[in-house]
């Protein structure tokens, strides 16, 4: 409890210093202009980040050994690498855009501080290490192994802070929901049918009991148990697609035709990203 | 008439049978999480959605995977895009019924609308018409003009898809704004509760319409 006190809300905690500069952008004209076409550059911003998901998606399945397996993952790497690119390059340039016209929100937003974070284990895991090992078709240096614990350290403080901010924390879900999609896509028979039944059947409980049973009442004491409801489904759900992910790295009920390295990387690749994107959708909800 | 149901969802279904006595659809628009839990999934299966089926229309315009056989990318890649548009139709209607009649009257929201219908066409004439002979070009590097047209087709409608999915909670273009006659029209803002503002200030329809 003590560490979750000390983990920082905002920008603004970590950088008192650039309070001056955000007040200057964000009266500043350039800010103004970027302002009338927010939601146009919103546009390019989201067209970025689905760019660079379906090259990370092609990339990060055939490291788990399914998806485009006719091809290599160097072959797949070569095919979709100018989209990454571009994707990437897009999201960066319409969020420094986004940010000049928005930018007091953003130095005061946890959401905002979560999905930079992430974003950095993003960049490191896509550059330093799923490029290099697609390229090597799974085999890795130690170059890309050391980078590869880097990225996971950065993203797994990432994670915390998403999991501790009251008012952030829901957005966790988006994340476990893609893990768990994950999952179906790379186990196979009758692994994939215990984790799918088990998960419908948790979220089915999770959602009567909060919409139905815990709703029954207006008292405010309700309001604790159906947050406490929250948590325990939430990391519920979290140790059972942990544990199935874990199973098919391990390649039981998967295919066995990666490493465990391989698909480790594939997961991670994948959802760090979903990490960015749920950060920066929750910014507007979280505030 | 598809207006009064609508309004009759969004207002009166369910009045009674939830706490704070709200309707189902207010229940849901005012929820502490559920409602964002949903447009987040809604935006992020773009991702999915958005990402592969991308690959396979630049495929088909000779763009990317020009080794790769037109039928083993579909074959591959497809199955995730269904899964990804169930999720989205899934979570497109849970947040349409939450404000029904805001996006019933809303102008990107039909503009988005239209050209989904659009793109299930341009998917159909693949199929029925443009698949016909693909074992002619399945492996080809620069399939046909017409596989190429259909995959540039496919790519605009989604862009433009999400840009319109992106505008509809901003002001622009709202039942109620000042606008052009054709917009309101376009809307059909004289039916909805915020009435059609013309560009003189004045407003047909609104409360009590």
């Amino acid at each position: 409890m003590m560490l979750l006190q000390i983990l920082p809300d905002n920008f603004e905690q970590i950088l008192p210093a650039l309070r001056p500069w955000v007040d200057t952008i964000g009266s500043s004209a350039v800010s103004e202009a970027l302002g009338s076409v927010f939601a146009e550059i919103e546009v390019f911003h989201l067209l970025g980040l689905f760019m660079l998901a379906g090259s990370m998606i092609l990339v990060c399945l055939r490291l788990i050994g399914v998806g485009l397996v006719e091809e290599s993952a160097s072959s797949i790497w070569r095919n979709t690498r100018v989209f990454l690119h571009i994707g990437v390059a897009m999201v960066l340039i319409t969020g420094l855009m986004i940010g000049t016209s928005n930018a007091d929100k953003l130095y005061t937003s946890v959401a905002f501080l979560v999905k930079m974070i992430s974003l950095v284990a993003a960049i490191i895991f896509t550059y330093l290490v799923t490029a290099p090992v697609a390229k090597a078709d799974g085999a890795a240096g130690g170059q890309a192994k050391i980078a590869m614990i880097f990225a996971l350290l950065i993203w797994a403080f990432s994670l915390v802070l998403f999991i501790s901010k009251v008012g952030l924390n829901p957005g966790m879900f988006h994340i476990l929901m893609a893990g768990a999609l994950m999952v179906l896509a790379t186990t196979l028979g009758k692994t994939r049918w215990t984790f799918a039944i088990g998960l419908a059947l948790a979220l089915l409980v999770w959602q009567v009991l909060t919409h139905t049973v815990l709703a029954e009442t207006e008292a405010p004491e309700s309001l604790d148990a159906y947050m406490l409801t929250n948590k325990v489904f939430m990391y519920l759900c979290g140790a059972w697609v942990l544990a199935f992910a874990l199973l098919s790295i391990l390649g039981k009920g998967g295919p066995r035709t990666s490493t465990a390295f391989m698909k480790t990387v594939g997961y991670a690749s994948v959802l760090v990203w979903v990490t960015v994107a749920a950060a920066g959708r929750w910014i507007a909800f979280a505030s | 008439m598809l207006h009064d149901f609508i309004v009759w969802v969004e207002s009166q279904w369910g009045v009674g049978q939830t706490i704070f006595q709200r309707s189902f659809s207010d229940a849901l628009e005012q929820s502490w999480n559920f409602w964002s839990l949903v447009e987040g999934t809604h935006v992020l299966t773009l991702m999915l959605f958005f990402g592969t089926i991308m690959m396979v229309d630049l495929r088909l315009m000779g763009l990317t995977f020009r080794q790769t056989p037109v039928s083993v990318l579909s074959e591959r890649l497809l199955k995730l895009t269904v899964v990804a548009f169930l999720i989205l139709v899934a979570t497109g209607v849970l947040l349409f019924f939450a404000k029904a009649e805001d996006y019933y009257h809303n102008f990107w929201f039909r503009i988005k609308m239209i050209l989904l219908v659009a793109a299930m066409i341009n998917i159909y004439v693949f199929h029925k018409v443009v698949q016909k002979n693909q074992a002619e070009w399945d492996t080809a590097p620069s399939p046909p003009m017409k596989a190429k047209v259909s995959g540039l087709l496919s790519l605009a409608a989604w862009c433009v898809i999400i840009a319109a999915g992106r505008f509809v909670p901003y002001p622009d273009y709202h039942c109620g704004t000042p606008q052009p006659e054709w917009v309101n029209a376009f809307a059909n803002c004289a039916e909805s509760s915020k009435g059609a503002a013309r560009l003189d200030g004045s407003i047909i329809g609104a409360e009590g319409y």
